[in-house]
């Protein structure tokens, strides 16, 4: 698969675009500025997405009672199934050890 | 096409998302970056979102499948697999977690907690930085994928 042109031309296309963009990140962090045209753009850019995009809903989560209980119960599932998946990710190490020492 | 690995699959649609992760979110950083998508912050935004939905279950269908091969106590070696034991599998799955907690609290306190964002957004940043040098290392490792098949010469005087 690897050698086949088509998926050669791919890889190169985004081995091209990570170099690119690394260089427009350097460019960007390094550049004088923000001028006041970046800033004006980037102020009427953020309101135009906080209008019409995800960002958005997302803004109005506050009058939103169904959402919000959503995302407190994802809170505190979080924490446990973090702690759940590590007491079984020791598990079964300890276990395939011991397969391994018996073996 | 019938020999396509699982991880060899995974690797490629990773690399997409993260591509597309890359150019939208880095564009939002500030008003210095805004030119990288041309201060299309609506586009970007969508771009970012959609992407982190599915980078999310692209990296919770790997942990799946590793731990499957833990139980399986399969110990082969996936060269392509986005997550792993050590290595730079290692050093990706961590910070694809730390990516995915961090954005997880921009999304969530965006609207609550500002102390819990300011907090987010600088992790989310600089760890995008890291991720960002450690493609360009990953891909100077592993640049003999990049070269073309040679050519076999072929020999006139045999014809």
């Amino acid at each position: 698969m690897v050698q086949k042109p088509w998926f050669k031309i791919f890889i190169w296309f985004l081995a091209t675009f990570f170099f690119f963009l690394a260089s427009g990140v350097i460019i960007s962090l390094l550049k004088p500025g923000p001028s006041e045209s970046e800033v004006m753009q980037y102020m009427s850019g953020m309101m135009g997405a906080m209008e019409s995009s995800i960002m958005g809903v997302m803004m109005g989560m506050e009058s939103n009672q169904l959402l919000q209980n959503f995302f407190l119960l994802t809170l505190i599932l979080f924490p446990i199934i973090v702690i759940f998946s590590l007491i079984i990710g020791f598990v079964l190490r300890r276990k395939n050890s011991e397969v391994k020492n018996d073996q | 096409m019938k020999n396509l690995r699982f991880d060899f699959v995974i690797h490629w649609i990773y690399a997409i998302i993260w591509a597309l992760l890359a150019i939208s979110g880095f564009s939002l950083i500030s008003a210095k970056f805004g030119w990288m998508i041309g201060f299309d912050f609506k586009m970007a935004d969508m771009i970012h979102r959609i992407n982190a939905a599915l980078f999310v279950l692209i990296t919770f269908i790997s942990i799946i499948y590793e731990v499957i091969r833990k139980i399986k106590n399969d110990d082969k070696t996936k060269p392509w697999f986005i997550i792993g034991r050590s290595g730079y599998q290692l050093f990706n799955f961590i910070v694809s977690l730390l990516l995915i907690v961090s954005g997880a609290l921009i999304w969530i306190c965006m609207e609550f907690n500002f102390k819990a964002l300011a907090l987010a957004l600088t992790v989310h940043e600089y760890i995008s930085y890291v991720a960002l040098g450690s493609v360009i290392w990953h891909i100077y490792k592993k640049t003999h994928i990049l070269a073309w098949p040679k050519k076999k010469a072929v020999n006139i005087n045999n014809k």
